[in-house]
């Protein structure tokens, strides 16, 4: 707490270490990363999400078609978006620890070492 | 009146009071004022965006929704868990590397010229008051139902109940009772469900068969709310992309410590929120299939009543002791899940005024720390007050499509002033005040043209704008750009900007 509230005063780096930081080999590889696994991520989502809205508008009659009982195709894509949220929560989780945030802590550390503010 | 409501509500009162006193002994900065000192876990923060999220018309309206017009119902209610996804994979980590206590943070430290704070802060305080008016409303007539006070001494009850957590207790008291409600609220879901699925045993199936016996052939499709077409992809895009222009929820992204916390605690309130999202779909099943569809027409038109019946109905009935604890129980979490709401709004409005407002825009910066904790709890009374007095006004109106407007204008004007700025090098100053304008103006405009307000003589037909409002929002913000020339030296700050969203390190003084 005390630590955020003297950054929050202040700089954390010196003025010009993002010039440096964002032309570093390790900071393209970052972007590259976060691009390559959030770009599709989105892509999958709202694909699902506004294909469900859409047919809800304009497919009624196929979003009727009974699949289970009363259950009809409806139901099952609206379920469907709640298992596709829930994954791409855990997916998008394991990968921003297991492969940014690394990242992220390299670019961070060079960027301390490459001039202090304090 | 019920007993069990009163003595239920009275200790949820009083612990809400027991966690502000105790805050109001940790609130000294505006670190703790704003951001409850940035030293909230995942857990907690998790917890608390769920108790903001669910407002009223979550807890009580999804359920209510499904139960009167099937299908519709189940979509408003999977829309708030997939709006989570855009939050977690665009907005939360940025912001909370980007941002210091508001939205107008982040806008300000990204084009630095006073228009654009002003038109972030014209897009808070509009969305706020659109989301705060009808909770407040929709607060009275739930105490006044409960309790049988009158509509304006319940309303005023509740304004009373909100100035005192921010005011007093700021982010940190309004965080816990965030918590404390989400944690009631998710109890009271699951004895629910437990309850529903026992009756049948355990097997969903029955739910929907005898749902569709009951109510019809057509219950189970979609259209029998939203009957323009466009309406339905208006819902979706507007939950898609408004939850993460709505300021008082993504403020709670500040009282963590950084961006990995941040992360962590969208993944807790998608599961959290998520689960109860879903079973809203079931209790409104359940409400038909135990109670029938013409019980629960009855004195019940918005179908806000549905669940605390159905509650009613699964402790035993109307005339036991388990009916009216499970009534009681549910009434009082529905008026503790409003508290935090309200508290929530006023505190991120509190945020735009005094922080954006005075601080920044008036004073340029140049206040002393305790005289800014001082103006953030001044601003938290007048706008408690404000927003007290326009949820008298309010009574009557139809309140539930103030929410739809909240979250379109977010989605249209809020949303992509928000993501371009951060994302966009040629974004500035103009595509700030053009986005936020012509979003904010066509969705207000189109509302009010349609039929949520005219009714029959709508002269434009669809109840939620969104579907026009966004792209209008989009293309203002982009030829807002375009079209007040380059700045090179503001285009070049965007490579310091983009390492800031990433590393969430400063490298310029504020």
């Amino acid at each position: 707490m005390a630590d955020d509230a003297v950054k929050l005063s202040g700089a954390d780096v010196a003025p010009d270490a993002w010039i440096e930081g964002v032309e570093s080999a390790e900071f393209k590889t970052l972007i590259d990363a976060k691009q390559r696994s959030i770009v599709p991520m989105i892509v999958i989502y709202m694909t699902g999400y506004m294909g469900l809205s859409i047919l809800a508008g304009f497919g009624r009659g196929l979003l009727g078609i009974k699949v289970l009982g009363a259950v009809n195709l409806g139901f099952v894509l609206i379920a469907g978006n709640y298992v596709m949220s829930w994954l791409l929560a855990i997916v998008y989780a394991r990968i921003s620890a297991d492969r940014h945030d690394p990242l992220v802590k390299v670019v961070v550390e060079k960027a301390r070492m490459s001039g202090s503010a304090r | 009146m019920n007993l069990i409501t009163v003595a239920m509500f009275a200790a949820i009162l009083l612990v809400s009071l027991g966690i502000t006193a105790w805050a109001a002994r940790r609130t000294r900065t505006t670190v703790d004022f704003y951001a409850a000192g940035k030293g909230l876990t995942a857990a907690q923060n998790g917890f608390a965006l769920a108790g903001d999220w669910c407002s009223a018309a979550a807890f009580l309206g999804f359920t209510g929704l499904t139960a009167l017009y099937g299908m519709d119902g189940a979509l408003y209610a999977v829309g708030p868990l997939v709006a989570f996804c855009t939050v977690l994979l665009l907005i939360a980590e940025p912001l909370r590397n980007t941002g210091t206590y508001t939205i107008g943070d982040v806008i300000m430290y990204r084009m630095r010229q006073p228009p654009a704070l002003a038109a972030a802060i014209v897009g808070t305080i509009v969305i706020n008051l659109a989301y705060l008016i009808p909770q407040m409303a929709g607060a009275g007539v739930l105490i006044k139902l409960l309790f049988g006070l009158r509509y304006d001494v319940s309303v005023i009850l509740v304004g009373l109940g909100m100035i005192v957590y921010v005011a007093v207790g700021g982010m940190l008291a309004t965080s816990w009772v965030q918590i404390v409600k989400a944690v009631l609220m998710l109890g009271a879901g699951a004895i629910i469900l437990f309850l529903a699925l026992a009756g049948v045993g355990f097997d969903p199936l029955v739910l929907f068969a005898s749902a569709e016996a009951k109510a019809g052939p057509g219950f189970l499709l979609p259209g029998n709310l939203l009957k323009n077409p466009f309406d339905e992809v208006s819902l979706g895009l507007g939950y898609m992309l408004g939850l993460a222009g709505l300021p008082h929820v993504m403020t709670r992204f500040y009282t963590v410590p950084d961006a990995t916390t941040a992360r962590r605690s969208v993944i807790w309130v998608m599961f959290l929120a998520g689960a109860f999202f879903a079973c809203t779909t079931i209790f409104g099943l359940a409400a038909v299939h135990y109670l029938g569809p013409q019980a629960l027409r009855v004195g019940n038109p918005g179908g806000n009543l549905t669940l605390p019946l159905l509650a009613q109905y699964l402790g035993g009935g109307k005339d036991t002791v388990g009916g009216q604890l499970m009534l009681g129980f549910v009434s009082a979490v529905a008026v503790a899940t409003i508290l935090a709401v309200v508290a929530g709004l006023t505190l991120a409005t509190s945020g735009a005024v005094a922080n954006d407002l005075y601080v920044n825009l008036i004073k340029k910066g140049r206040v002393a720390e305790h005289q800014q904790v001082l103006v953030a709890r001044i601003t938290a009374v007048l706008v408690g007050i404000v927003a007290t007095l326009l949820g008298i006004l309010a009574e009557g109106v139809n309140v539930a499509v103030l929410v739809i407007l909240a979250i379109c204008i977010a989605a249209s004007a809020n949303f992509p002033v928000l993501v371009l700025s951060l994302f966009w090098r040629r974004f500035n100053t103009g595509g700030v005040v053009g986005g936020m304008a012509l979003g904010l103006v066509s969705s207000v405009g189109l509302a009010l043209v349609g039929p949520a307000y005219l009714g029959a003589n709508a002269i434009w037909p669809l109840v939620n704008p969104t579907v026009v409002a966004l792209p209008l929002g989009i293309l203002g913000a982009v030829l807002g750009s375009l079209l007040t020339g380059r700045n090179h030296e503001h285009e070049k700050r965007f490579g310091e900007v983009t390492f800031r969203i990433q590393t969430g390190l400063r490298s310029d003084h504020p």
